[in-house]
């Protein structure tokens, strides 16, 4: 049985008009990403990694193209309902985290259940509790934000997208402002989690961290020039030893 | 409805959360609507005030005197003094004044036993008690008689009574007026201190006696006081004074009077022109107030939304929809609006009692400043609270994420 399709793109592009000037920075992104992948985007800065993953996490929208996101059909539908796509099948992580301010963490992972109007979550508390818990910080869940590190922040922002068990985790240079241990430590929850059975696409320009993923994608002025699996894959131990060698000066 | 009150809850908590900042926002709000209810009301009270010295002056008043001219500051006289001749014309062919009353006013010196007092004595005649309405508290008024003979009596008001008799009867005590003796005969109730004049601070004595003795004759009268029949014949008792007046005077067709009536109602449209100006100025503070403390929540909750974009902005990326924005917003606007109004409206009252308590000078929190004061208030704080809301709840999600 073939693995179930989470995205596919065809022929996608994404053109931004400032006045005369037409910018195209996704051009006929055909890309196919199935249940329980892994998947790195790599790419320079301006190369579309980020307005490619805006339009997967409808947040924005292609200007022509085909986006299916779990069966539906993204690009037919209005502003609403890609706001109900985006609380019931995806779970965003952001660079600078995004949490709100002098509030506890449990409170901040129960807000997409407040947004939530298929009446599925009648116990958000207990959700949103199991999520923490998920990403390992059950003693902390009473925690205000401001009281929690950047790699805890991370954590609390990671089990925000994961309580209302989305078919699609997508994080936007999650390790963007940690240093280099925390970003292991979060590279490794979301192998873990991979492991068990959630999707995820990330965002990263550290080819260490993306070297956890399975499958890596690089980007280079809106258009996909490689795609291919990673074969040796980065474990946390192996990372963790790696940040021990003594770095060469030339 | 049961997602309204998760948006209703959502919005309590982030009132509750940014305490500080919702705190400045209501603070905008209470000082608005406060100031605006304290300077409305104090317009409304000193109105009032003076509204009620007029009236307290009499009913149907008309005054007589001799013409006058303001110059270099000081009132210089024009005609002839009003005099006895004027009052006897009067009182025996007016229609219209049932009650006349001669006007001999000095400011002398009152000594009693226990105090003394500069004050005003007004030499007047029995007729004067009807024409101004005074009451008494003890004792009794000097009769016609006691005007004929001018008997060395009078009657005191309430403040000459605390200064010259402090914790003692006055009635048939002698006291000097100028060190000529007079007796006490009666107390006048109390009239209210104005602001402008102490009605209370006063000395009535038989205008005969006045003259005699105090203020001589070859002045006249300082001025006839006279009611009218009923309000609807001042404008007759005028007209009929002029008259007799301008024949008495010999006054050609043509020349001007050399004497000046005042009625109440003349009086009632100056004063009308002295607090309408009050009014004016007060208005002008008062719509200061409201722009300055419009503009107070205006920039509050124009900062807080401005720094609130980013949140709007998760909000929306994590499946919130425009409408749930706007919802929370709308609500959180509406309550601190509210809660500050309500705050603002006990403030302002506060503020009147306490500006009574301190200066005497009662302030009636009128119920149009309330309505005034807080509608304006709680306009400027929902539509500031709202509208750039809006604005960034429509923004793309992605925009509102970034924005810094």
């Amino acid at each position: 049985m073939p693995a179930k399709k989470v995205i596919e793109t065809k022929k996608l592009n994404r053109i931004f008009k400032n006045g005369e000037i037409e910018v195209h920075a996704l051009t006929d992104i055909d890309m196919i990403i199935e249940e329980g992948e892994f998947v790195a985007i790599m790419g320079a800065s301006g190369s579309g990694k980020s307005t490619l993953l805006h339009i997967i996490g409808c947040l924005d929208r292609a200007t022509s193209g085909e986006y299916d996101l779990d069966g539906v059909q993204v690009n037919k539908l209005g502003k609403n309902q890609l706001a109900d796509v985006r609380n019931q099948k995806i779970g965003f992580i952001f660079q600078s985290y995004n949490l709100l301010a002098r509030t506890t963490a449990l409170e901040n992972v129960e807000l997409p259940l407040i947004y939530d109007r298929t009446g599925q979550f009648p116990n958000s508390k207990e959700l949103a509790q199991k999520a923490l818990e998920q990403v390992g910080l059950a003693d902390r869940i009473y925690h205000k934000t401001n009281e929690l590190s950047g790699g805890q922040q991370q954590r609390v922002a990671i089990a925000r997208a994961l309580v209302n068990n989305p078919a699609l985790i997508l994080a936007d240079e999650p390790t963007g402002n940690l240093d280099s241990k925390a970003s292991i430590d979060i590279a490794d929850l979301f192998v873990q989690l991979n492991n068990e059975g959630k999707t995820i696409v990330m965002i990263t320009h550290e080819p260490e961290i993306a070297q956890f993923a399975k499958r890596m994608i690089y980007l280079r002025d809106g258009q996909i020039i490689s795609d291919k699996m990673i074969e040796k894959r980065s474990t946390k131990a192996f990372a963790l030893k790696e940040l021990e060698k003594p770095v060469e000066t030339p | 409805m049961k997602r309204f009150l998760k948006i209703f809850k959502v919005a309590f908590i982030s009132i509750y959360k940014n305490r500080t900042r919702s705190l400045l926002t209501m603070l905008g709000i209470i000082i608005g609507v406060g100031a605006v209810i304290m300077t409305i009301s104090a317009g409304e009270g000193a109105t009032l005030e003076v509204e009620n010295q007029i009236s307290g002056l009499g009913t149907n008043l008309l005054m007589i005197q001799t013409k006058s001219e303001h110059k270099a500051g000081i009132n210089v006289r024009m005609g002839r003094p009003i005099n006895e001749k004027d009052f006897d014309i009067l009182k025996k062919n007016s229609v219209w004044m049932p009650q006349l009353s001669p006007l001999v006013a000095i400011g002398a010196q009152a000594i009693g036993p226990s105090g003394y007092k500069s004050t005003m004595v007004y030499g007047v005649s029995y007729d004067y008690f009807y024409i101004t309405s005074r009451a008494l508290q003890t004792g009794s008024f000097f009769t016609e008689d006691d005007v004929r003979t001018a008997k060395k009596y009078c009657v005191i008001g309430q403040t000459i009574r605390e200064e010259l008799f402090p914790g003692e009867d006055p009635i048939g005590h002698q006291i000097r007026i100028d060190k000529v003796p007079f007796t006490v005969l009666g107390l006048l109730t109390e009239e209210g201190s104005g602001g402008m004049q102490d009605m209370d601070d006063i000395i009535l004595a038989p205008y005969t006696t006045i003259q005699n003795r105090l203020y001589g004759h070859q002045n006249g009268y300082t001025m006839i006081m006279a009611s009218a029949l009923s309000e609807d014949h001042i404008a007759d008792a005028e007209m009929e004074a002029s008259e007799l007046l301008r024949e008495s005077h010999k006054i050609m067709d043509g020349d001007e009077d050399d004497f000046e009536i005042m009625t109440q109602i003349e009086l009632q449209e100056i004063t009308g022109n002295v607090t309408g100006i009050l009014t004016i100025l007060l208005g002008a503070v008062a719509s200061i107030s409201l722009i300055v403390g419009g503009i107070g929540i205006m920039n509050i909750m124009l900062v807080s939304v401005t720094e609130r974009t980013r949140e709007i902005g998760t909000r929306l990326a994590i499946g919130a929809r425009e409408s749930d924005i706007l919802t929370q917003f709308l609500i959180e606007a509406i309550v601190l609006s509210l809660v500050g109004g309500i705050l603002g409206i006990v403030f302002g009252i506060l503020g009147n009692q306490i500006i009574y308590k301190v200066t005497g000078f009662f302030i009636p929190t009128v119920g149009y400043s309330i309505l005034i004061g807080f509608g304006f208030s709680a306009l400027v704080g929902v539509a500031f609270g709202y509208f750039p809301a809006r604005k960034a709840a429509k923004l793309n999600p992605i925009d509102a994420l970034r924005y810094e």
